[in-house]
């Protein structure tokens, strides 16, 4: 049974291994140590993106606000930063940002009960304006040295701290969400969100906490950024939630909520990171990226789609058919 | 009403007396008295809008009655809500069980419990112990049988330490031997000491089951007791308005049938939901199809109209086959459906009132080529707005703006607009008021003169009596009686709707 329940990121770490072998055929360089590390390394904002998304997704919500908040959180953390404040408070600012869109996201799909692509939408082109606005358009650069570095430092093997943490906080999450009474109120909700209530479950509360946390891990995220890139342009982060979700199907989600873990979410962020480093070794354009993600999100929904529809509908047959079940049971 | 009778086996668990609510000017409970003891079965029967769902609501405390007092095991509670309800020991099991699709059997039960996993786990291992059932507890909920998901949530009420456990209709998607394990179930938690509520449609179930029934109609309880007090013929009886002065039927003379062909028949014609039905309805003639939601008679109009499979046997439009068709195809060879609920399938809200009696017409070539000739599309609609009495601002007013009863005239004027051989017509006047339902009743007597065969399937047993030149009556999916316009009366269409006789030889 226990399989059956991991096999979904089995089947995600399965296809990124193929996908590191089938490059490695046509482009042997890729095989190296370095190169598949360096595709985990890349990876670390959307680790984090993908895993603070993956909390909204299993509650059956969405939230395509985070690429907005992912640049605001990283404006704010990055003028901080070169305004001579410590690395300490531009993170706890740049979580603040967080904070602060997760719970107006989660109050208007929670509490006034919007529907979730079109409120996070909403938010996203208000976050997207204020960034234009705090930076009055201009790119935040000459951050302090010690930051950018941040990104570079190796905990061990060619693995960066970055991506160590991510990898620290994604096991953490992990198990909470599949080991602990409260965190399996998330699936709960995503699974049957009235069935939750019914049982007591504060579904209400549950949605609005996935947002914050995915706000949170949104803000974390656009630090990273800032640290690996160096300066922070108006559009940072613009179209990151499109791979974000993709990374989370690809890893084994259902956007229907209820099905899937954090750890299928992290495995499909590095596939997405992948692509365009993927692209290179193949002597492609990174041009098509997006086209490619799109096209894989796409294709793994309507696959996902086709048969849950195929289930409801046979579900829905065998039910009548039992009504209509005769056995001499009832004689007139 | 006797209020001492349902306290004889045991202690009671719960009592509510005096229950009256209302929504609006809508007076749904009109003073319930209702009991359940220590190991009795109490049956609740009431046909569709009885209030049964209404009540259980209240004992579940999801709705607060206007009056009225709710004890749990001899202790008056006020401020009656969902979780003291849960807390006191009630649990209900929905008709459709509400569980966590893509978790365990075990997850699905312990889920929402503050102890500790490893407790709730025994507790589960020795209530299933101590009802002999066996379950896999690690399958996923997807893979349940209906039958099995409702003794997950019987046991998930258990663990709750249910005193009354409440049943809505659990026996509507079970299969015969499906039925019988439960009634062991049942059997089993009575011998515990568990009070059950258990609501039903099915006459035959009481009398194998219950220990105490109670019958409900408008609001009240016109009949309750111990079941050994009752026959079936009581029980119908009770479910009959007081004074069921038989309605009058309209146009007494009977269709002369000799040489007539029916404009449409269907032939052992089986699908998801109905089985075997044979049936023929002759050209200007009304053939009502009674029986309860859920009964199978919308599923089995939705089928011939090409909207779901049929499994096998066919369905004959003036002689010619037109089983399996496109629900396109259908409407082109001149078969048009009503449906029930006009505001989801049926009409566009949000256009305007000539567009939408003339929506069925804009696939064909009436209305201009390309463009829609507004002028054409004005005179069709005037016509039937006219014709039907629909009260109306303008053709232009958005359709979503209008009264019920105008909404359907709406939707049965534009299957007219087709000029249709045969119109199924799905519950025509649920939720109209009287007014309106004149004016359905007369287009219905409309279409009848034009010689249109028309298929009236309707739970109100009045319409069938009144509009029918023939009548028919679906119990679980199948045929139970068919009846000529003499042989109709409400008793009758009554009983073989609840599984009792064939509709004809029921003397009340």
């Amino acid at each position: 049974m226990r399989k059956i329940l991991k096999s979904r990121e089995i089947n995600s770490f399965l296809f990124l291994a193929g996908l590191i072998f089938l490059v490695g055929l046509i482009n042997p360089s890729f095989w190296q140590p370095v190169t598949i590390i360096n595709c985990f390394n890349d990876s670390v904002v959307f680790t984090f993106l993908s895993a603070g998304i993956a909390f909204v997704i299993l509650t059956g919500e969405i939230d395509v606000s985070i690429g907005a908040v992912l640049g605001l959180s990283a404006a704010v953390g990055a003028t901080l930063l070169r305004d001579g404040y410590g690395i300490a408070t531009a993170l706890f600012a740049a979580v603040f940002v967080g904070t602060v869109v997760g719970v107006i996201n989660g109050i208007g799909v929670a509490v006034l009960n919007i529907p979730s692509l079109i409120f996070t939408l909403g938010v996203n082109g208000v976050v997207r304006g204020i960034i234009y606005v705090y930076t009055k358009g201009a790119w935040v650069e000459n951050l302090p040295a010690d930051f950018t570095l941040m990104s570079n430092r190796i905990l061990t093997k060619n693995v960066t701290y970055f991506y160590g943490a991510a990898v620290l906080v994604v096991i953490i999450g992990h198990f909470i969400l599949t080991r602990t009474r409260k965190g399996k109120y998330f699936v709960a909700v995503g699974d049957n969100s009235a069935g939750a209530t019914l049982v007591g479950i504060p579904a209400n509360k549950i949605k609005i906490l996935a947002y914050v946390l995915c706000g949170i891990f949104s803000s974390v995220a656009g630090m990273i950024y800032a640290s690996r890139i160096g300066f922070i342009t108006p559009t940072a982060g613009n179209g990151y939630e499109m791979k974000a979700i993709a990374a989370c199907v690809l890893g084994g989600l259902s956007l229907t909520g209820g099905v899937g873990s954090l750890a299928g979410a992290s495995i499909g962020a590095v596939i997405m990171s992948s692509i365009s480093r993927i692209l290179v070794f193949l002597g492609f354009s990174s041009d098509y990226d997006n086209t490619i993600t799109g096209f894989l999100l796409l294709t793994i929904v309507v696959i996902n789609t086709s048969a849950q529809n195929h289930t409801v509908r046979k579900n829905r047959h065998e039910i009548l058919l039992a009504r209509t079940a005769q056995k001499g049971g009832e004689k007139a | 009403m006797k209020q001492s009778e349902t306290a004889s086996q045991g202690h009671s668990l719960f009592t509510a007396t005096g229950i009256t609510k209302s929504f609006g000017f809508n007076s749904v409970l009109k003073g319930i008295d209702i009991s359940v003891g220590e190991g009795e079965v109490l049956a609740l029967i009431g046909g569709n809008g009885a209030g049964k769902s209404t009540l259980m609501k209240i004992i579940m405390g999801i709705y607060q009655p206007d009056e009225g007092s709710i004890f749990v095991a001899g202790e008056r509670i006020h401020a009656y809500k969902p979780g003291i309800s849960l807390s006191k020991g009630m649990y209900m099991v929905p008709q459709e069980p509400m569980l966590f699709p893509n978790m365990t059997v075990e997850e699905n039960i312990i889920m929402g419990f503050h102890e500790k996993p490893a407790k709730l786990r025994k507790r589960l291992k020795e209530i299933m112990n101590e009802i002999n059932w066996d379950l896999d507890i690690f399958r996923k909920a997807m893979s349940l049988s209906i039958a099995e998901q409702q003794l997950v949530e019987i046991l998930r009420g258990l663990m709750r330490q249910a005193r009354v456990l409440i049943l809505d209709e659990p026996t509507s998607a079970l299969t015969f031997d499906e039925v019988e394990s439960l009634f062991k179930i049942v059997e089993d938690l009575k011998k515990k000491g568990i009070g059950i509520i258990y609501i039903t449609h099915r006459l035959t179930e009481v009398f194998q089951i219950a220990t105490h029934v109670a019958i409900m109609r408008d609001g009240v309880i016109t009949l309750k007791g111990k079941i050994s007090k009752f026959t079936r013929d009581m029980l119908v009886k009770g479910l009959l308005p007081p004074d069921c002065e038989e309605a009058k039927k309209q146009e007494t003379k009977e269709i002369d049938y000799t040489g007539l062909k029916p404009a449409f028949e269907l032939i052992h014609f089986s699908g998801y939901g109905f089985w075997d039905i044979n049936l023929k309805i002759y050209p200007g003639e009304i053939l009502g199809v009674a029986g309860l939601v859920g009964a199978g008679r919308t599923e089995m109009a939705l089928t011939v109209f090409g909207r779901d499979k049929a499994i096998s046997g066919q369905a004959l439009l003036e002689g010619e086959d037109v089983t399996g068709l496109s629900t396109r195809a259908i409407m082109k060879a001149g078969i048009n459906y009503v449906p029930e609920d006009r505001r989801l399938n049926g009409l566009f809200t949000i256009s305007d009132v000539a567009a939408n009696v003339t929506s069925s017409l804009v696939t064909g070539k009436t209305m201009g080529r390309v463009f829609i000739n507004k002028k054409v599309e004005y005179e069709i609609a005037r016509r039937y707005v006219e014709g039907f009495r629909i009260r109306i601002t303008g053709l232009d007013q958005l359709s979503g703006s209008l009264s019920g009863g105008n909404q359907q005239k709406i939707v049965i004027g534009r299957s007219l607009a087709t000029g249709p051989k045969l119109v199924i017509l799905d519950e025509p006047t649920r939720g109209i008021d009287a007014a309106a339902r004149k004016d359905v009743y007369g287009i219905i007597h409309k279409l009848k003169k034009q010689g249109v065969a028309v298929m009236l399937i309707s739970s109100d047993m009045e319409e069938i009596v009144e509009l029918s030149d023939r009548a028919v009556v679906v119990y679980r999916g199948r045929i139970r009686g068919e009846l000529k316009k003499r042989e109709i009366t409400q008793a009758g269409l009554m009983a073989a709707s609840f599984g009792v006789g064939e509709g004809k030889q029921v003397e009340i």
